[in-house]
């Protein structure tokens, strides 16, 4: 099966008619990924200040990253099982859009550096890669509706 | 605010508020509850008027039907950003200029389309949606009438 | 036309508001700014609403967290703002009859009212160096209401775009 094929298979499933039929589910769904957006975003930028030396001097390098990683976790979680949702809505759509393309690489960039983080030695370096990498998905999603 | 009861009240009545502003996005996110993906429409009329402008630009057409009545119609397209990198230019059609546009009824029975392709004077023919909108894929054009 | 809706309407027909709604990209780029900034200005104060409810970084005390988030908070804001008046700049006609846009502003007012009034009490009442099971709660009410309120003007500012 070609991605292609994949693609087109998803789109006409239950689940990917169900979405894109329903009056409110595309919306809501929507709204989900934008709230999760907002928490996740913060708990980069947060560990990323303090990596910095901006905010919370007084806590260990990598401290408030740790501190916050279940609401990273939680919060990454419903971003991408959202966002595989809103695909599902049309995925064809999606297939042939550049921007759409370019932000799922940043994803899988952005997801591998930062399960990597712990292993990086300057803290500041592991903070910041990651949240480039999501701020540049953010930045490639807004630009798939002006293609 | 003080007592439980009063709090209480205060919560479950902001709940409410917060489910009805859901409702409310449900009730007209983009294609899907605005427009009508099985009806679709092909309008030829000429350009009243231009709005090319964020984040959708509008062009209105008076449309003749079969007994010769015209009436104003409105179509919904892309932002100019999207619609240039097409190749649709803001000079590109005028008042007065003939456009036939493809696209699906509004739901709520307005003269409103949204102009999923259009055939510009010149006799391109461009594709007017908003990419990532719910609408029909890109792909699949309105049958023709 | 009242008043008001005569002054939003020559403000979108003034040449910067035009110029911005006629943009080819101008427009997208202040809306992805505005889209992108809830993570500093709402994301933040979720998390201290979190802290507040004692979800989150317990390890420090409620000032620890309040004294350097607010900050950043602030700094949300004075993005979120400016996009944001830019942006109603741009289509204020549009706007002023807009049912979302209108809740929106009223849910911004309120949360405004809900987090003075959180300060204006903590400063006033709070012990320093709170553990998660002495903080008030009249604080956590404030905290839970902030998550609520900053959900609803999000939703709304989505809204927008569809009604």
């Amino acid at each position: 099966m070609t991605l292609l094929q994949a693609c087109e298979w998803l789109g006409s499933s239950w689940l990917g008619t169900s979405i894109r039929t329903s009056r409110f589910g595309f919306a809501v769904i929507e709204m989900a990924h934008l709230l999760a957006l907002a928490l996740f975003g913060a708990t980069l930028l947060i560990p990323a200040l303090h990596s910095f030396g901006v905010i919370f001097k007084g806590s260990p390098p990598g401290a408030i990253a740790r501190d916050l990683r279940t609401a990273r976790l939680a919060s990454l979680g419903v971003m991408i099982v959202s966002g595989i949702l809103l695909f599902a809505d049309g995925p064809l759509r999606y297939y042939g859009n550049a921007a759409f393309r370019v932000k799922l690489l940043l994803i899988a960039a952005a997801v591998l550096t930062g399960s990597l983080s712990r292993f990086m030695g300057e803290a500041k370096f592991a903070a910041l890669l990651p949240l480039t990498l999501w701020l540049s998905a953010g930045v490639a999603g807004r630009v798939i509706g002006v293609l | 605010m003080r007592t439980l009861k009063s709090k209480s009240v205060l919560i479950a009545g902001l709940l409410a508020l917060g489910l009805t502003a859901g409702i409310k996005v449900g009730a007209h996110h983009s294609f899907a509850a605005e427009f009508d993906g099985d009806k679709p429409v092909r309008l030829v009329g000429t350009i009243t008027k231009i709005e090319w402008t964020n984040p959708h630009s509008y062009f209105y057409l008076d449309v003749k039907n079969s007994q010769g009545v015209v009436a104003s119609w409105g179509c919904e397209a892309g932002n100019p950003g999207a619609l240039s990198r097409r190749g649709w230019q803001r000079g590109d059609i005028k008042i007065g200029d003939t456009l036939i546009v493809d696209g699906f009824l509004a739901k709520d029975g307005s003269h409103l389309i949204d102009a999923r392709r259009v055939t510009l004077p010149d006799g391109r023919i461009v594709y007017g949606g908003t990419p990532g909108d719910g609408g029909p894929e890109d792909t699949q054009s309105p049958p023709k009438p | 036309m009242t008043f008001v809706q005569l002054a939003c309407q020559w403000l979108a027909d003034t040449a910067i508001g035009t110029r911005i709604r006629e943009s080819d990209n101008l427009f997208s780029v202040i809306e992805t700014v505005h889209v992108l900034g809830i993570i500093v200005i709402a994301g933040t104060i979720a998390i201290v609403d979190l802290r507040i409810l004692g979800v989150l970084l317990t390890r420090l005390s409620i000032d620890a967290v309040l004294a350097p988030l607010v900050k950043i908070a602030w700094l949300g804001f004075a993005v979120m703002a400016s996009s944001g008046l830019l942006l109603f700049w741009s289509e204020a006609d549009k706007l002023y009859s807009n049912p979302a846009f209108r809740l929106k502003m009223l849910l911004l007012l309120v949360a405004g009212a809900n987090q003075w009034a959180f300060h204006w009490s903590h400063d006033s009442r709070m012990p320093a160096g709170n553990a998660p099971n002495t903080v008030p709660r009249w604080a956590r009410f404030a905290a839970a209401l902030s998550l609520l309120l900053w959900t609803g003007i999000i939703v709304l500012g989505r809204a927008i775009a569809y009604l």
